[in-house]
């Protein structure tokens, strides 16, 4: 194990030493001395989302504060003063600031609203209620229903949330099971892995489909419904895969079981509204092209309308989770950073990674993806992993054959989602194994067979994807 | 004025502008995407004035309505027409960067310090050490009360200094006699202060930044050369203030004892919120020599307090997001009618340049005040600021009076001196519900210092205009 | 990780023992505290707000010399430091004048009688704790191990 001090230090000398380091040190010709910045705060937020001595949404505000300071054209005097030559290009401060509003901000600030007034409304536990009833009660189709309801609600809602709420749901139960019945697992197990899977389906399911967003622009850029095309396939197939998988590992004694949920639709004209807003926008973020309006200025109709009437107040705007947002923005301003330095492209046509084999470094890439979002943040891995891969299969000509960068970034992405076998891999696990049904070891195992399965599945999927010319060039 | 009216007007009148025809404007050569934002600004208008819908809601809607109407990624039938008639449609990414301009970054930075100060008690701890000096005497120690409540509302938000002078206060007033005018002074006390306050810097009240927006280029003002005019007309309008309380609302009471409890934290983080708090002004304060600007310095604060852990990810939602949404909006209106072209091509259709510049002062700021007084000081200079900025852009006869930015001055001032009704500001609101206080008497108070503000800020600006200070 | 207290207060010695040995539970990752009077319960107070640490729950007695239980508490409920505390009276000796003002005045989270039940008080404070963490928006995810899973999953939101 690292000593405790040194995550606290670490994050601090690294960058330091690379700020102080000369500029031919780095291997890059004409690195600039901007570039040579971005790098140290590239590092610094590198292991401060490992390390984790601060929480990590404040890494996000140091990045941006740490552009502004050393690489903006407001920054501190003697980081704005070198030679033009030398120092490389300043990136203007409103484009580092406008990241805390950049687009896919918005486009999750309009998922955040139309989550929250679902649950204000109470349309989510009232929509689980009315699915979970085809499915009996036998526990196994319980559990198919659970998961089902739990990753369709995860697409649109945060993984978090839509855990509590199923979990609060079958609390009471799993409280019947007996007590040596091995189901219990496969239930209290079922609906974060739901969630977790879930998340994948939408740009707006979990914030590194968001990041990924960033980086699939122009001729790569892939619309809401183009996300759905292929994320909602493979959610139903992972799923099918964790269902069987929990059955046989954990196969239930009760027979039958009752989900009692109470409650009914409201009926009010609010609510109403809340139902006419919700199908509305979906509908328009899957007719994409068809109105001219991007899915980001489609997010921000639930925001105008809830607001304008009252279902969202100025109260409930304190309940938006600010904190995931400038997680995000954080990502972005670290892309944007590598971006408009000029770094990006500078570095990767210094280091010979035309020399790879292109399948080996889309596996490559999504399994060390996958193992870091094992141990870190989801979305902390994805900001980290996404701009390099974004660079390099820009610049991988070899790629092309397979697909080419949106291949390469769909993988990493998808494998970010699929790292759930620690608690501490996403707040859907850690809730669950709160619930004290579960092992770590058993966590484990379902977590490791599934990221295994998921990253072959994900492969195969892009493979005939591109096959069929639904994505790649 | 009929109750259906209010939902009825915003929603009609604008889109009567939307379906007219271009010409009926008396602009020559007025585009569709001008026409709309005509039809926004109008929509905004009429939404702040008779606030059918939150008047954040208003700022939603502005910007949600000019990425459908006006924006590159809007409606379909709204990039149809060619070209010539269309006009310059904006980019979305720069109608939803409004959220998160340097303006909002300036104000969170504000939020933030504010927000640490409150919860390591600094502000609590900070008046009971400073009203120490003043004595037992009511007038001086309503005069330590108005001094203190107007440094804290220059960097908190008028409202929160309110209900903590306020909150501090309470329990003093009931120790008043029955009868005892004097009441009325110290509740009228904090809300007053509050509000002239709030002009000392450019984050003490919204207005202020929404102004920043339109000082640009050779016009821009930092926080320090804001601070240098801003105080001392705080501290002539406090002073003022405190005479007019006393006169009109002396108190009989002899002594009074204000027995604030606590003692300063010294954990870690209490002395990192003292230190980060006390960097960030002198950076703000220092300007030019290190490079930065005030924007950047702000963010200064959101970096150190969510590092330690001081403002948790939990503190983050009890930011006023409202307050700094509301503010986007008018951002974005200003966006609008500056990338349109609008406000270019209206100022050549009006013959202003016909108007004495000073009734147009006069005119724009007394209409300010005015306005100020019915409806948020800040939706009332989200609308008229855009617009007067473009006028003193293009009127030349204004130069030998500092030009655009003394207009622009005036009317910021303006908007924060309209307190002469409980629906005023929020501060006034409060002062109200404590039942101490009668409409009448605030009315009173309200508009004798409105007048004055409005003539020492003529006054002022003549000065500094003389000085070449300003202008 | 921030530290936050378990307060017992009871002026006989082997109650405030014997409580303390119910949450022993909890005492790898809260703070327990123990005072014999409401004063130094007072005085634990403003110690423990000098160094901003936080107070979740605390377990009063009601019948004590000198000041009772149900006034502690009620200082407690009025004080804005110390808003969200849960306030959890544990007595034998209420009068129902008593828990009418313990309810209406201290506004009292739970109530428990003399003699109580080792796992029912273990379970209550669990609970509280959870509650005062979610509401309070630390970060439960660094308690997990010893908060109530039903309230926990009915209090996220987000």
């Amino acid at each position: 194990m690292i000593k405790p001090y040194l995550k606290y230090i670490l994050p601090v000398i690294l960058p330091l030493i690379i700020l102080l380091l000369p500029s031919d040190s780095f291997g890059i010709d004409g690195l600039t001395l901007v570039e040579q910045r971005v790098i140290a705060i590239f590092v610094m937020a590198a292991l401060c989302w490992v390390l984790e001595p601060i929480p990590i949404y404040a890494t996000s505000v140091l990045i941006i504060v740490f552009e502004l300071l050393l690489i903006s054209d407001n920054g501190l005097w003697f980081a704005t003063n070198g030679h033009p030559e030398v120092q490389g290009t300043l990136i203007k401060q409103s484009t580092i600031m406008a990241t805390f509003a950049s687009p896919i901000i918005m486009l999750f600030l309009g998922g955040f609203f139309l989550a929250m007034a679902a649950t204000k409304y109470r349309l989510d536990v009232n929509l689980a209620r009315v699915l979970l009833r085809p499915f009996g009660s036998s526990p196994k189709y319980v559990m198919l229903g659970i998961m089902m309801i739990t990753a369709v609600f995860s697409m649109f809602m945060s993984n978090t949330a839509t855990t509590a709420m199923m979990l609060s749901i079958l609390t009471p139960v799993i409280a019947l099971f007996a007590k040596e019945d091995i189901g219990k697992v496969a239930f209290a197990l079922s609906v974060p892995v739901a969630a977790n899977i879930g998340g994948i389906a939408t740009p707006i399911g979990t914030p590194p489909n968001a990041v990924a967003l960033k980086y699939l622009v122009d001729e790569y850029s892939v619309s809401f419904a183009q996300w759905m095309v292929i994320g909602v396939p493979f959610v139903v197939v992972m799923l099918l895969v964790a269902w069987v998988l929990l059955n046989r590992l954990f196969p239930a004694d009760t027979k039958t079981i009752h989900l009692d949920i109470e409650g009914q639709f409201l009926k009010t004209p609010k609510a109403y509204l809340v139902y006419v807003t919700f199908a509305s926008t979906i509908i328009l973020w899957l007719l994409g092209g068809v109105h001219g309006m991007s899915a980001y200025v489609v997010a921000m109709l639930p925001v105008a309308i809830f607001s304008m009437f009252k279902i969202i107040t100025k109260e409930d705007l304190k309940n938006i989770s600010w904190d995931v947002l400038w997680l995000v923005s954080g990502g972005i301003a670290l892309g944007v950073a590598l971006d408009k330095s000029g770094l990006a492209s500078n570095a990767v046509n210094a280091i010979p990674f035309d020399s790879f084999h292109p399948l080996v470094l889309i596996v490559g890439a999504s399994m060390m993806c996958l193992v870091m979002a094992n141990f870190m943040s989801n979305t902390a891995t994805a900001n980290l992993i996404l701009p390099l891969v974004a660079a390099l299969g820009a610049s991988m000509t070899s790629l092309i054959p397979f697909g080419g960068q949106v291949v390469l970034i769909l993988a990493v992405t998808f494998s970010a989602s699929l790292g759930m076998s620690l608690p501490i891999s996403t707040p859907p696990n850690a809730l669950a194994y709160a619930s004290g049904h579960i092992k770590n070891t058993q966590m484990l195992k379902v977590g490791v067979i599934l990221g295994s399965i998921g990253l072959l599945v994900t492969f195969a999927m892009l493979f005939i994807l591109n096959k069929l010319g639904v994505v790649g060039i | 004025m009929k109750k259906y009216l209010k939902y009825l007007l915003p929603v009609l009148v604008p889109f009567i502008i939307l379906l007219l025809p271009a010409s009926s404007f008396g602009i020559d050569g007025m585009t569709l995407v001008e026409q709309r934002v005509i039809a926004i600004f109008v929509m905004a208008t009429l939404c702040w004035v008779l606030e059918p819908i939150p008047i954040y809601a208003t700022s939603v809607l502005i910007i949600v309505l000019q990425l459908l109407l006006i924006s590159d990624k809007g409606l379909w039938f709204t990039k149809s027409a060619p070209a010539e008639e269309l006009g310059h449609l904006i980019s979305h990414k720069a109608l939803m960067g409004t959220f998160a301009s340097p303006i909002i970054m300036l104000f969170l930075g504000g939020f933030f310090l504010a927000m640490a100060a409150t919860k390591y008690r600094l502000d609590v701890n900070l008046a009971r050490v400073l009203l120490k000096p003043f004595g037992q005497n009511p007038k001086f120690v309503m005069l330590g009360l108005m001094m203190i409540t107007a440094v804290f509302s220059m960097f908190m938000s008028n409202t929160a200094t309110t209900a903590m002078m306020l909150s501090i206060l309470t329990p003093v007033i009931a120790l008043f006699g029955r009868d005892d005018l004097g009441k009325v002074a110290f509740a009228l006390s904090v809300p007053v202060a509050a509000n002239i306050g709030g002009i000392g810097t450019p984050i003490g009240t919204p207005p202020n930044a929404v102004a920043l927006k339109y000082l640009v280029d050779e016009n821009n003002i930092s926080f320090g050369e804001w601070m240098v005019f801003g105080v001392p007309f705080v501290v002539v309008m406090l002073f003022i203030a405190w005479l007019l309380l006393t006169t009109l609302f002396p108190a009989s009471i002899k002594e009074i004892n204000l027995n604030i409890k606590g003692r300063f934290l010294k954990t870690p983080k209490a002395i990192t919120v003292y230190v980060t708090f006390v960097i960030t002004i002198l950076l703000w304060l220092m300007g030019g020599l290190h490079g930065m600007n005030s924007y950047v310095v702000a963010l200064i604060p959101v970096a150190v307090f969510s590092m330690f852990k001081i403002i948790t990810k939990e503190d983050l939602k009890k930011i006023s997001w409202d307050v700094l949404w509301l503010v986007s909006g008018g951002i974005a209106l200003g966006v609008g009618l500056d990338k349109s072209g609008l406000a270019a091509n209206a100022i050549e259709a009006i013959p202003f340049a016909e108007l004495h510049p000073l009734l147009l002062i006069a005119g724009a700021s007394a209409l300010c005040l005015l306005m100020a007084n019915f409806m948020s000081h800040t939706a009332t200079a989200n609308l008229l600021l855009p617009l007067v900025a473009a006028l003193g852009a293009s009127m030349h006869s204004l130069l030998p009076y500092g030009g655009e930015v003394v207009l622009i001055l005036a009317v910021t001032f303006a908007a924060s001196l309209g307190m002469s009704l409980p629906i005023s500001t929020p501060p006034n609101a409060l002062a109200y519900a404590s039942g101490h206080v009668e409409t009448r008497q605030m009315a009173k108070v309200g508009v004798v210092l409105g007048i004055i503000g409005l003539l020492i800020t003529y006054a002022m600006l003549y000065v500094l205009n003389q000085l070449s200070y300003v202008g | 990780m921030d530290k936050i207290n378990i307060i017992c207060v009871d002026d006989e010695r082997e109650v405030l023992e014997s409580v303390s040995r119910d949450l022993a539970y909890f005492a790898d990752m809260f703070n327990i505290e123990e005072c014999e009077s409401a004063f130094e319960c007072e005085e634990l107070l403003e110690e423990l707000d000098a160094q901003q640490e936080y107070v979740g729950v605390i377990i009063s007695d009601h019948v004590m010399p000198e000041k009772s239980g149900v006034e502690l508490l009620t200082e407690v409920a009025l004080d804005h430091r110390f808003l969200g505390t849960k306030k959890l009276l544990l007595t034998g000796l209420a009068t129902q004048a008593d828990t009418i003002r313990a309810i209406n005045n201290a506004k009292l989270d739970n109530f428990l009688e003399k003699v109580w039940d080792p796992q029912e008080l273990q379970q209550t404070v669990k609970e509280l704790l959870t509650e005062y963490i979610v509401e309070k928006g630390l970060e439960y995810e660094d308690y997990i191990e010893k908060l109530d899973p039903p309230t926990l999953y009915r209090l996220i939101k987000c």
